[in-house]
């Protein structure tokens, strides 16, 4: 409750300030890996790691989980997961220089925590559902798919941000306080 | 794939070419075994300095994990054994060479007091109880016994907690077929280790603001003990002859690479040791997240150590 109604100014960066780093981060990023970024890599990794353990069997066979099967290899054992694991500790570090990393759950005054966890969780989904169908999320094929000037990248750009401006006066409520 | 021929005159399956008689017990003992050493050494000194209502967390919460921790360690101990009921004949014997030897007899030691120092708390962590009639009326004296000679326990603990902790390491480092473990950096490694996780659980389970403050400053210098200690380790190796150059090559772009480098060096040390120091600077950070990474970072070098160390051999 009392986050917001604090003044935020000191706490957030200006975001086009924000999106210029972010694009300075990525310029970085294929300097030093070679590769984009990536956020959504990661949970997939570990999803694939879950299903090839609890039922090896299906995992071969799935059309979808087959592509990443293979005996000798471990799906955990991927770039994306060391660069989520060092994205989380990066944000906590800033969460704590900016004084905001404590245990809360942020959510507007006439919004019930558990209300704003359940639609957190449905948007989630909706997301990870979405970015498979797109081979990416927001990172990993809108932020470095465009910025290689792919095709695919700019048509997710502005598929994830037009129907989030679109659809976002219908579940306004849900987020404004 | 890649093929090896060996010609010996020995057939020891399991010990040619790689030891796989270690498993994850070993690891785990070698955890909590330094983990309670840690715990019980800064309790021990808090006593010794009378300073134990200013750190309760150090002598009264923290002092909790030490029995159970030393019984799970030795229980995963009697699990990895082949022949559980000859464990006792550990106790028929002290040998001065034998580091293991050193190691049953200090925890001999080390384990019966951890319990009776929890024991001592026990009027306090539960108030409510009739002390004074009954069968508790024999354990009320028990505990006012150990409280009253705290300070003797204190005395014998500090050392013996020290000698359990380095022990953890020259368990392995006596071990001479393995060039990994063959090393005299690792006994002070471990205790250092050890000491830092304790720190770290008084962190975390400490109610006091000064407390937690003062185990975050201790913490930081033994991480950078350690740091420093893990490099020495890699630098003796790097200097060593062509068995300890290929010793080190399984944490030097081998397999066990990522899992030192990324989850011992860098979240399990240098992370937290980063988010103390802001901690201490005045920046509000959880103490339990620094203090969890410490832990973890602790757990898993011993695993590293321990299964990285077996495959480490002479024969070339």
């Amino acid at each position: 409750m009392k986050f917001w109604e604090e003044n935020k100014k000191h706490v957030y960066w200006n975001p086009y300030f924000g999106g210029f780093m972010l694009g300075l981060l990525l310029i970085a990023t294929f300097y030093i890996t070679g590769r984009g970024l990536g956020a959504t890599g990661g949970t997939k990794s570990v999803v694939v790691a879950t299903v090839e353990t609890v039922a090896p069997k299906y995992a071969e066979r799935s059309e979808y989980y087959g592509k990443y099967y293979d005996e000798e290899a471990n799906p955990m054992n991927n770039w994306l997961m060391f660069e989520t694991i060092g994205m989380l500790a990066g944000a906590f570090l800033s969460g704590a220089l900016s004084g905001r990393a404590k245990f809360r759950i942020q959510h507007p005054k006439h919004i019930e925590p558990n209300k704003r966890l359940m639609w957190a969780a449905v948007g989630g989904l909706l997301f990870g559902i979405g970015s498979q169908f797109a081979r990416g999320c927001t990172s990993g094929a809108a932020l470095s798919g465009s910025a290689v000037l792919s095709l695919g990248g700019f048509i997710t750009m502005f598929a994830i941000f037009g129907t989030a401006y679109v659809l976002a006066y219908f579940f306004r409520k849900l987020w404004l306080n | 794939m890649k093929e090896e021929l060996i010609i010996s005159g020995r057939n020891l399956p399991n010990i040619d070419p790689h030891l796989h008689l270690w498993h994850w017990p070993i690891s785990l003992y070698l955890f909590l075994g330094g983990l309670a050493a840690g715990i019980l050494f800064f309790a021990a000194m808090v006593t010794l300095f009378g300073k134990e209502n200013k750190f309760q967390g150090a002598v009264k919460w923290a002092t909790i994990i030490p029995p159970i921790g030393l019984s799970v360690g030795l229980m995963a101990l009697l699990y990895d054994l082949t022949h559980i009921l000859y464990a006792w004949r550990l106790f028929a014997a002290f040998r001065i060479t034998s580091p293991m030897s050193w190691g049953a007899w200090t925890l001999m030691l080390v384990t019966p007091l951890s319990f009776l120092w929890t024991l001592s708390y026990f009027k306090e962590y539960f108030p409510n109880w009739n002390w004074k009639e009954g069968l508790l009326s024999y354990l009320d004296w028990v505990i006012d016994f150990v409280n009253d000679n705290k300070k003797v326990i204190a005395w014998i603990l500090v050392p013996s907690t020290v000698l359990l902790g380095i022990y953890t390491g020259i368990l392995l480092s006596a071990f001479n077929a393995r060039p990994l473990w063959n090393n005299s950096i690792l006994g002070p490694l471990f205790l250092t280790s050890g000491l830092s996780t304790g720190a770290a659980s008084i962190i975390m389970l400490s109610k006091s603001h000064d407390e937690r403050r003062l185990f975050s400053m201790i913490d930081l210098v033994l991480i950078a003990i350690e740091l420093f200690l893990i490099v020495h380790l890699i630098m003796g190796m790097m200097a060593g002859s062509q068995v300890q150059l290929e010793a080190s090559q399984i944490i030097m772009g081998g397999e066990y690479t990522v899992a030192f480098w990324v989850f011992v060096v860098i979240l399990g040390l240098t992370f937290p040791a980063i988010l103390e120091i802001f901690e201490l600077i005045g920046y509000k950070v959880p103490a339990i997240v620094p203090a969890m990474l410490v832990i973890m970072g602790g757990l898993i070098f011993r695993f590293v150590m321990v299964d990285a160390g077996q495959l480490t051999r002479y024969l070339y």
